[in-house]
């Protein structure tokens, strides 16, 4: 795509953004992405932006789908982890797999919802297994436990699948942040068929995808980051305290520009990273950024931003959320230093 | 010099936690932060346990560290249920404190202070209720906001503007202190829903519309309210700052409790095993500094630059704690106590003094001693 179409397609996106998500953000926390929703996803070509459209999606290149995660991040956080959830964590490894383009139309069109269920960011495995013909265990730590199509991580004994399945049981609780997203537990009983293990080796490839896609990861963290301090400068300019506007305290500023100036960088840097060891440093710093600046903009809406009518301390929860959906931040300094320091740094 | 608090003091704290960890069950800590609804019965065991005490403050102090450490929402609800004794304490009349102050003290009661409005929390000086005189006593008008206890009280320790500044530079004159009661005629309380944490914890804003109020129920002298509060708050910062050290040490244990239940290999990895070590200094600091700023003002010797910083570091060291142990744990923070104590520890950097008014009021102090010294 070319430097202009990227900026045509990413000017659409903020206007869709700016009309359909920016007052529905709120109601997108209290009462999940809605089916609409869902279809203008689909018909922006988002859903399977980055599948090439011989395969039935946009064909969208990866820094262009950054952008337009960032853009998306920006007014509702919800919107844009689900569409990454759907492009690049589903869609992108089917697509891996060569066979599965039937799941890949529905997702894109929004007729079906999908999810991955891993544990590659926990601190330990869970516990789903595939013994023989059948795929068992549970996993308490899934975003959109209710979708229509599992693509699940399981193990069995020196190997490892990405199937797909059918739950047995779901679970859904309340999450700290995403609250737009449903999130729990399920559980699999099944007898699967070879017809449904979309790849053998799985650890490996995807824990190679959520290094190479960690980007994206960075772009909706820096969305995030942007709109929480965009809504502190505004605040800054109505709200008063001692006859001065907040802005007018040094203090303030200083923390408000400090940020500004951060996610600056952060989003130039997001536009030429290329090696995975770029993308993964991006990543963990935009997620230390999106936390700090949360926690800044709440401070600053003082009172007001602890309560969710301001829409401030969403940013605190989701940000958190965030990094503990998609970093491990030991494999991450493993995978960092082992190439640039030796193979078992960060060992102890 | 002695590091140690006296054996009836730690005999509370021991009992604090063991009641703690009794009454503060998974189930009411969830049911609480769930439906945002008031600790009513668990305040009453927490009066019959007789954790509530002004004789000696340090009860109070570290009962507050121990609920807090176990759940900060029901915690601190029951706790502040006497929330504003010590301006009666101080300032009171004889009949006010028959009235008020000791029914409070028995449970019968519950308190809340007023002071921030929808245009004023920092700026203690810049609100705009005001108490006019009438033949009969007082009439107020205004607005308060983000009451703690506000649809529970029933009265509320109120500051409001009773004359003009005489000036610029003495906005903080002309503000009086008066005892309003909640069911009085005028007054309208709105219990606010939505707080990320602490939402055991009763918020309300009110309006007061034409509210009679009687001389009687003027505290202090007339004029005199902003300095009656700065007081208040120069006690009340330090249980804040219990609070913080509480919630920083409930955050470790629970990191702890998390590590002592996984394989040994990860609690052996050194970056971990110096995030503790870093996170049991920085709290050992802030119980530290705490309890400093408390032998002060249990002294009727306060220090407001140290209240002030133990109320800033205090606050600083929760925030930080929480967001390193969620770090470790990572998504199996997800759903469980580590969770509502990152959302609790936030409020600490806000209510009774942001951490930004604690850092002017240090400077303030600081820079003023170096002038007296000269
Ligand atoms: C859950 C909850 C319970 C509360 N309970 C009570 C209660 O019981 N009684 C009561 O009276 N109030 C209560 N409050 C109010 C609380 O004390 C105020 O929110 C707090 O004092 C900050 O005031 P504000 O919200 O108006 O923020 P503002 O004063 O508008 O401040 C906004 C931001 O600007 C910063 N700022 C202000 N002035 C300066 C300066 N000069 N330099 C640098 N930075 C500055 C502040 O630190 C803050 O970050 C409660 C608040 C909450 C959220």
């Amino acid at each position: 795509m070319s430097s202009e179409e990227q900026k045509l397609l990413v000017s659409m996106i903020e206007q869709f953004a700016k009309t359909e998500l920016e007052n529905a953000a709120q109601k997108i926390e209290k009462e999940g992405i809605s089916t609409d929703l869902r279809k203008r996803l689909a018909e922006l070509g988002l859903l399977a932006a980055t599948i090439p459209q011989s395969e039935g999606g946009s064909g969208i290149d990866r820094k262009s789908f950054s952008l337009i995660l960032m853009t998306l991040a920006k007014y509702s956080a919800s919107a844009a982890y689900f569409t990454y959830l759907q492009n690049t964590l589903v869609n992108e490894l089917l697509f891996k797999s060569q066979n599965k383009k039937e799941e890949i139309a529905k997702i894109a069109s929004g007729e079906a919802t999908a999810t991955l269920v891993h544990d590659l960011n926990l601190n330990f495995q869970h516990e789903i297994f595939v013994k023989g013909s059948d795929l068992y265990g549970s996993n308490n730590f899934v975003t959109l436990p209710d979708a229509d199509i599992h693509l699940v991580l399981a193990r069995s004994e020196g190997s490892s699948y990405l199937i797909h399945a059918k739950p047995a049981s779901t679970g859904i609780r309340k999450p700290l942040g995403f609250r737009g997203l449903s999130f729990g537990n399920v559980n699999y009983k099944a007898e699967i068929g070879s017809d449904k293990i979309i790849f053998k080796d799985a650890e490996n490839i995807l824990q190679n995808h959520f290094f190479e896609t960690g980007d994206q990861i960075a772009a909706i963290a820096l969305g995030m980051s942007e709109s929480a301090i965009e809504k502190a400068i505004e605040y800054s300019k109505e709200r008063k305290a001692f006859e001065s506007y907040l802005y007018e305290f040094q203090p303030i500023s200083a923390a408000l520009i400090d940020m500004k100036g951060r996610i600056e960088e952060l989003k130039k840097a997001l536009m030429l990273t290329e090696s995975v060891q770029e993308k993964i440093t991006l990543k963990l710093n935009s997620l230390e950024t999106a936390r700090l600046a949360s926690r800044i903009a709440l401070q600053i809406h003082g009172g007001y931003g602890y309560l969710e009518d301001l829409g401030v301390e969403r940013y605190y929860r989701d940000s958190m959320h965030l990094t503990m959906l998609a970093s491990n931040y030991v494999k991450e300094m493993k995978a960092l230093s082992k190439d640039v320091i030796a193979p078992d740094a960060f060992k102890i | 010099m002695s590091f140690e608090l006296p054996q009836e003091v730690e005999e509370t704290r021991k009992r604090a936690r063991d009641f703690a960890l009794r009454e503060f069950t998974k189930d009411l800590i969830d049911r609480y932060d769930e439906t945002e609804e008031y600790p009513n019965e668990i305040r009453k065991k927490v009066f019959d346990s007789g954790f509530i005490t002004i004789e000696n403050p340090w009860n109070m102090l570290v009962a507050m560290e121990e609920f807090c450490r176990v759940d900060p929402g029901i915690g601190l609800s029951t706790l502040a249920s006497v929330f504003g004794s010590e301006i009666l304490l101080l300032y009171g009349t004889d009949e006010q404190k028959e009235k008020y102050l000791y029914p409070t003290l028995k449970g019968e009661k519950i308190s809340a202070v007023a002071v921030t409005e929808p245009g004023a929390g920092s700026d203690v000086a810049g609100i705009s209720s005001r108490l006019e005189k009438t033949d009969k006593g007082w009439i107020l008008n205004g607005h308060k906001m983000f009451i703690t206890n506000g649809t529970v009280a029933d009265h509320y320790y109120l500051l409001a503007r009773s004359a003009p500044p005489p000036s610029k530079e003495k906005r903080h004159h002309g503000l009086t202190l008066a005892i309003v009661e909640r069911r009085w005629k005028g007054v309208n309380p709105v219990k606010l829903k939505g707080k990320l944490g602490m939402r055991a914890t009763d918020t309300a804003e009110i309006t007061f519309e034409n509210v009679e109020v009687p001389n009687e129920n003027i505290v202090g002298e007339e004029g005199k309210g902003f300095y009656i509060i700065m007081t208040f708050f120069n006690i009340s910062r330090v249980y804040v700052a219990a609070q913080s050290v509480g919630t920083a040490q409930g955050i470790l244990d629970l990191l702890l409790e998390y590590l002592s239940s996984k394989p040994s290999s990860f609690r052996e990895m050194e970056y971990v095993q110096f995030a503790l070590a870093e996170m049991s200094a920085l709290i050992e600091a802030a119980r530290n500094i705490t309890y400093k700023a408390a032998t002060k003002v249990f002294s009727f010797n306060p220090d407001p630059a140290l209240t002030s910083m133990a109320k800033y570091y205090a606050a600083e060291i929760a925030n930080q704690v929480a967001n390193v142990a969620f770090k470790i744990v990572g998504m199996e923070a997800s759903g469980t106590k580590l969770e509502k104590l990152y959302r609790d520890a936030k409020i600490t950097e806000i209510w009774e003094g942001t951490s930004e008014i604690e850092k002017l009021v240090i400077s303030r102090m600081i820079l003023k001693r170096i002038q007296e010294a000269k």
